[in-house]
């Protein structure tokens, strides 16, 4: 009962979400926690309160910038003021005044590259750190469908601060990404929470169409008939913009995001879309992390996902009001193809390990010189400090299986007769228990549960710029 | 200005001169040697990092189009205009980039912050996601607004009167305006995306962005008269003391102590070129500059009088005719004011 009440009277909620509860607990005994959370489910509370009753500070390591500001701001939208972000984009005047005071903070937010420099190391060997939380913990796991070489580095650093207290956060993990979370970061016996994978509020569909052009149709008729919002996942940024274009021809609220647009029209969408400004947005995989709304009805891929686990996340972001949501995978002919060259995309070719080891001393130049990709580089430095070049090229390869098994994984779901909502729990070793009424298109789908498109009144767009200042800031 | 009218004006001063890729690097601000003198050399002072972020897909993009709009013709080793291009017309232009320095983005995040807060907070909404999330301009407007009195609503109508006098004043065009306005967020109006702006006026993308630091510039001259206090305070560092580069400023003080060329190079690490880069923008910037180390008078006179007579700044064409001149020596007497 004490928690409950800390909670209250720390963020206003009078109860615990499923699941954050039996990690605190576990967390406040002083265990190694592996907690597996589906996304939405107030992962970060778990970190949270019991910041409020540790002793010392609660060191969070993130493996994305975006990701890491966007909880920064989470944390201080709720009233923490007591949060510091130490990422390498920081000011030498501002770094001074953190290091100075670093163990007064509650709550340390920290890159991967940051946190093995030795004058940050000397930093955090100083001050008493109460929990130590990987977040996405997933990214240690090269398996893993998001693998992060800085991410290893976590390990590194627990001999110096004499192994603290650990709590690993993931929402989608396999036992052997699990057993890889547990190796790296050196907890033998943790207390595992595992949530179940499946959301019972996610309806699961698959259509399958003769060709692109058949498909890019159903889609426009699709988003003309149903109300929103929604996300399009597309597999690259020109198709996502190409998306965007044929959904706002045909009249339909909707922008396009992706990793390589403006860091401010990025944040101006997804305001848009949080706003309901917007009904539509079609991305790439980097749409998502950082965006909280809860009543998006519809995910759909419009092309295959690489992995089971990417998919998961990515329909994972629909109905988090609890209400029903469809997630609709499109599955053309020859899609195969596509799916194969960016599941390679994500993983360094053979010439580019043997450039990156025949350069030694500037790499970066190939990166400016369009040799070698940067992502390709992040990965292949890392095995370059620790095995020779044949040895990486035989991880380059074993990870290649992998990702071939996982592309296959991802094949079966569209082909299999077979109850997709079950199939999804086995790839996550997960037995499933019941399934609900409306499951998946193999048993048969209620689409009337999902709302028709109402059109609604062409928002007025002011005509001038004073206008638009009245509207901003109206007398 | 548009962005090819920008592109063509531009290479109308360089052209038969400079590389086509040496508009990309004056517009994103490249500090460079040969940028940086290309300024004083050429008169671009307008046109220096008016676009920091600009992409070269896209700069290449639109140098295809000059071409097939028969405004540039073949040249592989130089921008060659047509007739055409030399004709026309180059647009009247607020743009200052040799004074901005791309700082007007820093105006511009303090501006959507406060605006956004003000929208929200005027509207009793106090919890909302900043649209601006570096932490350095989120601590500035958060001083600022507590200086003024930011929950009382007369605040609100101080800042919104200022900010409409003053903007009303900036010699643009009304849909420049409306293009910046549309930039900014506040509650139920989220910031439009440069992709959405331009289908809205039916222009590019890059045009809707040069036209937005074209508004910028010709604002802050009307703020910078102090006569709008409220948005005077948000001028505060954007415009740099010094024209010179901080790296440039840091030989200069070398210099100054009686360190010569190749010491300053030593001293700081840095390459002897890189040190005749500083002094090439000294040169540029200090009208008192003096060059009596590096160049005897009657070189200085001798390469003015061939630049002059050929009609050139190709630092080649002048040495062919100077040979003994260095090209440091060269580009320092084109340099000298
Ligand atoms: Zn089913």
């Amino acid at each position: 009962m004490e928690l409950e009440k800390l909670l209250y009277s720390t963020y206003g909620f009078s109860s615990f979400r499923p699941g954050q509860r039996e990690v605190i607990e576990e967390v406040l005994k002083g265990n190694n926690v592996i907690a597996l959370l589906p996304t939405g489910m107030g992962k970060s509370m778990c970190y949270q309160l019991p910041a409020h009753l540790l002793p010392g500070s609660v060191l969070i390591v993130s493996p994305l910038l975006s990701l890491m500001q966007d909880q920064v701001a989470q944390l201080k939208k709720m009233g923490e003021k007591s949060v510091v972000a130490i990422n390498s984009f920081l000011k030498p005047e501002d770094k001074e005044k953190i290091w100075s005071t670093l163990g007064n903070y509650r709550f340390i937010f920290i890159s991967p590259e940051m946190l093995v420099q030795p004058f940050v190391k000397k930093q955090l060997q100083r001050i008493s750190i109460s929990l130590l939380v990987a977040d996405e913990a997933h990214c240690i796991s090269q398996w893993g469908f998001d693998f992060r070489p800085d991410y290893l580095r976590i390990a590194e650093i627990m001999p110096l601060l004499n192994y603290p207290q650990v709590l690993a956060l993931t929402a989608t993990a396999t036992s052997k990404v699990t057993n890889e979370i547990k190796k790296y970061l050196n907890i033998s016996n943790p207390f595992i929470y595992t949530h179940p994978m499946d959301r019972k509020n996610l309806v699961y569909d698959v259509k399958r169409f003769e060709d692109q052009k058949e498909k890019i149709g159903w889609l426009k008729k699709f988003v003309d008939h149903c109300e929103g919002p929604g996300i399009v996942y597309a597999g690259t940024r020109k198709k996502a913009e190409q998306l965007a274009l044929d959904l706002t021809n045909s009249g339909l609220s909707a922008s396009f995001y992706h990793g390589g647009m403006d860091h401010q029209d990025r944040i101006f969408v997804q305001q848009q879309f949080q706003n309901g400004e917007l009904d539509w947005v079609c991305s790439t995989n980097a749409f998502g992390m950082g965006v909280h709304i809860p009543n998006i009805r519809h995910v759909i891929h419009f092309q295959l996902p690489t992995s089971v686990e990417g998919y998961v996340q990515e329909v994972g972001r629909a109905g988090r009001d609890g209400k029903a949501a469809l997630a609709t995978l499109l599955y053309a002919e020859g899609d195969e193809g596509l799916l194969e060259s960016l599941v390679m995309d994500e993983l360094p070719t053979v010439r580019e390990i043997r450039e990156v080891y025949a350069n030694r001393t500037e790499p970066e130049r190939l990166v400016e010189q369009g040799i070698v990709r940067e992502t390709a580089l992040r990965v292949i430095a890392y095995w370059q400090s620790r095995l020779p070049l044949e040895g990486t090229l035989l991880q380059i390869e074993e990870l290649q299986k992998e990702k071939i098994k996982q592309a296959e994984k991802i094949r079966k779901l569209v082909t299999i007769d077979g109850c997709i909502r079950q199939y999804i729990s086995e790839c996550f070793d997960q037995h499933l228990l019941d399934k609900p009424e409306n499951c998946c298109v193999n048993d048969g789908i209620d689409y009337s549960v999902f709302k028709k498109r109402v059109k609604k009144a062409v928002k007025v767009v002011p005509a001038s710029w004073k206008d638009r200042l009245d509207a901003l800031l109206p007398s | 200005m548009l962005f090819d009218e920008l592109l063509i004006a531009i290479m109308k001063a360089v052209n038969r001169e400079r590389t086509i890729s040496s508009p990309f690097h004056l517009i994103k601000g490249k500090k460079s040697g040969q940028t940086i003198q290309d300024i004083g050399y050429y008169g671009l002072y307008p046109y220096f990092a008016v676009m920091p972020r600009l992409e070269k897909r896209f700069y290449d993009q639109v140098v295809e189009g000059l071409f097939a709009r028969g405004l540039l013709q073949k040249n592989e080793d130089v921008i060659d205009l047509t007739d055409l291009a030399l004709t026309s017309q180059t647009p009247k232009t607020q743009l200052d980039g040799w004074k901005y320095r791309g700082n007007e983005q820093l105006f511009l995040n303090r501006l959507s912050l406060i605006v956004q807060t003000f929208s929200h907070i005027s509207q009793k909404v106090n919890v909302f996601d900043p649209v601006v999330n570096t932490e350095e301009i989120q601590l500035w407007v958060k001083a600022y607004l507590r200086k003024s009195n930011f929950r009382d609503r007369a605040a609100t109508a101080a800042f919104k009167t200022q900010l409409m006098d003053s903007l009303e004043e900036a010699p643009v065009t009304e849909r420049h305006k409306m293009i910046l306005m549309q930039r900014l967020s506040g509650l139920g109006s989220s910031g439009l995306t440069w992709e959405q702006i331009a289908a809205s006026h039916g222009m590019t993308p890059l045009d809707v962005q040069l036209f937005t630091v074209e508004t910028l510039h010709a604002w802050m001259q009307i703020i910078e008269q102090n006569r709008y206090p409220l948005l005077s305070m948000l001028m505060e560092g954007v415009i740099q003391q010094s024209a010179l580069t901080e790296s440039a400023q840091r030989t200069e003080k070398l210099f100054a102590r009686g360190f010569a060329l190749h010491q300053i190079a030593e001293l700081r690490q840095l390459k002897t070129s890189t040190i005749e880069d500083h002094f090439v923008e000294l040169a540029m910037n200090d009208p008192y500059f003096d060059y009596s180390s590096f160049l005897s008078e009657e070189l200085y006179q001798a390469i003015v009088a061939v630049s002059r007579k050929q009609q050139t700044k190709r630092l080649r064409d002048i040495k062919e005719k100077v040979p003994e001149a260095s090209y440091f020596q060269i580009r320092l007497a084109l340099a000298i004011r």
